[in-house]
């Protein structure tokens, strides 16, 4: 038996389209339970992170290791909380959340309590027997996210998954998902190009720049939560991470605007 | 049925697939009953008009039926045997159909390859009408081998060629959404692409089925033996009793109709997800 680890992912890769570098040596460490966002100008290949990390592409150069091995999202339990809605719209909620559990043969009764739990967890409950059309765009996303948290598993990755929602429904997502995570620890790792969003959210903000992504930034974020992003503390350390990104975005041709949230 | 699609769908329709009202339910009864008359009457006017044997009227109809119905036909075949007998061509051979049709048309689906490596041979066999078969079909097969080959030759093209299409219309995120659980092919074929397909299926279905019945009728008419409603027209027509001639056609009709609604019947089941109101 290997050493118990509190290390969930290591990843060093390299990755390249044809002549195109996407990722030139991506390299860093997640440990057991810690929430980290990515943070990047669109296009500079956070998607291609998630998709590495998820088994569903394999890098050109290196690896990535969740819990010392190699990825197979047959043996490993990894979910994946996708931008674009992702509800299977000839299943009801109920059986969209139940989607991962079904792919992982598990017995149906345990189906059906884990499933009744997460349904509460994430403010579904009256509505299990709808089908996707009958609800709202941000009702879709927590099915997509209680589908993520239904199965146990060691990794989540979420990319960029509230940005077709409103600003409203976009806060209080971001509050639910952390209370969810404080509910059931899981090893997160969001996507977004929201630096608020990161900051607010992440145990760790890491800044890649862009064409090829490299690693430009790993910030710990030692805020208490619940996070004020009224603070002090918070304003600085997002102003300090934006000045990085806008610095990227510039480098790449084009400019990130800021939310213009904070007064 | 993609985002736009819906879209549309529900604008056009607002409250589409609303449970209909008993009331409009009840309308949509009423009006259709009044189609039926209406056209029952004009086809007893013209008929006065013409006043000819050629030329029956609604109620002679009724009477040719009722006589097949009780004594049997001139061969003393009972309509019974006539409509058993196409019916159960017209399964096996639209059931070959289906059979070999949706696999068929998922494998060239999924490897489009497949079908464009191949499509020279396969294509032009759609334009050949099953009819122009008839005289190959009489000289390869007998009995019902004849007619399945017939009425599998109408039947299989809608359905293999709307089953190829849907293929195309699964969604990227729908089968990621598996292969992140780890999802074998099977899995994926099975929870994936066949739901997306389905509908496509049943509606290659209903249009198969129509080409079914149309082979059907030809298929009889040549072939050589005694029984099926086809065969019965045929021999009717010979003694020129135009009324059992009529029985025959309004018989397939019906039969048709029939078909055609216990698979929109299934649809409507298959597809609640579709066409459930919203809140």
């Amino acid at each position: 038996m290997d050493m118990k680890t509190d290390i969930m992912v290591r990843i060093k890769e390299s990755h390249r389209y044809g002549d195109f570098a996407v990722h030139d040596n991506i390299e860093f460490e997640v440990r057991e339970n810690e929430f980290v966002c990515v943070c990047g100008p669109s296009g500079c290949g956070k998607s291609t992170l998630l998709d590495i990390l998820a088994g569903l592409l394999v890098p050109t150069e290196g690896r990535a290791l969740i819990q010392d091995q190699p990825i197979d999202p047959g043996r490993q339990n990894i979910s994946f909380v996708f931008q674009e809605p992702s509800t299977l719209p000839w299943l009801n909620v109920r059986d969209n959340i139940a989607v991962g559990l079904r792919v992982k043969k598990r017995p149906e009764r345990e189906v059906r309590r884990i499933v009744d739990d997460i349904i509460e967890v994430v403010g579904l409950g009256g509505f299990e027997k709808h089908y996707p059309h009958q609800i709202s765009g941000g009702m879709k996303q927590r099915v997509a996210i209680a589908r993520a948290f239904a199965t146990d598993a060691d990794l989540v990755l979420m990319d960029e998954p509230f940005v077709s929602l409103d600003q409203p429904t976009r806060e209080r997502m971001q509050r639910e998902i952390l209370d969810i995570w404080q509910h059931r620890k899981r090893t997160i790792i969001f996507v977004t190009h929201n630096l608020e969003e990161a900051v607010f959210l992440g145990d760790r903000v890491i800044i890649l720049s862009s064409k090829p992504a490299r690693i430009r930034a790993d910030t710990r974020v030692a805020l208490q939560r619940p996070r004020d992003i009224l603070s002090a503390e918070f304003t600085a350390l997002r102003a300090q991470c934006a000045e990085l990104l806008n610095e990227l975005s510039q480098q790449a041709g084009h400019a990130v605007s800021q939310p213009a949230r904070a007064v | 049925m993609n985002r736009t699609e819906s879209a549309v769908l529900a604008t056009a329709r607002p409250g589409a697939g609303a449970a209909p009202s008993t009331a409009r339910r009840a309308k949509t009864v009423a009006c259709n009953a009044l189609a039926l008359v209406v056209v029952l009457v004009l086809w007893e006017l013209g008929a006065e008009k013409m006043a000819s044997p050629y030329f029956p009227a609604p109620l002679e109809i009724v009477v040719a039926f009722e006589r097949l119905l009780t004594q049997g036909d001139v061969l003393g075949n009972s309509l019974w045997d006539h409509v058993g007998a196409s019916v159960y061509r017209l399964l096996v051979g639209f059931g070959l159909g289906v059979l070999l049709g949706v696999p068929l048309g998922l494998l060239m689906g999924l490897y489009r390859g497949l079908y464009a490596n191949t499509r020279i041979v396969l294509e032009p066999f759609r334009f050949i009408p099953p009819i122009a078969w008839i005289p190959l079909a009489i000289i390869f097969f007998t009995g019902i081998t004849r007619y399945a080959f017939l009425i599998f030759l109408g039947a299989f093209f809608p359905i293999f060629t709307a089953t190829m299409v849907g293929v195309g219309r699964v969604e990227p995120i729908h089968r990621k959404v598996y292969q992140v659980y780890g999802a074998t092919k099977l899995q994926i074929l099975r929870r994936v692409v066949l739901p997306t397909v389905l509908p496509d299926i049943l509606g290659g279905m209903r249009v198969g089925l129509g080409t079914a019945w149309m082979t059907i009728v030809a298929a009889e008419l040549t072939g050589g033996e005694s029984i099926g409603l086809g065969r019965m027209m045929v021999n009717y027509s010979e003694l020129l009793r135009i009324p059992e001639v009529v029985v025959a056609m309004l018989l397939i009709g019906a039969l048709g109709f029939i078909f055609n609604e216990i698979l929109l019947l299934a649809e409507k089941y298959l597809f609640r997800w579709r066409w459930q109101v919203a809140l």
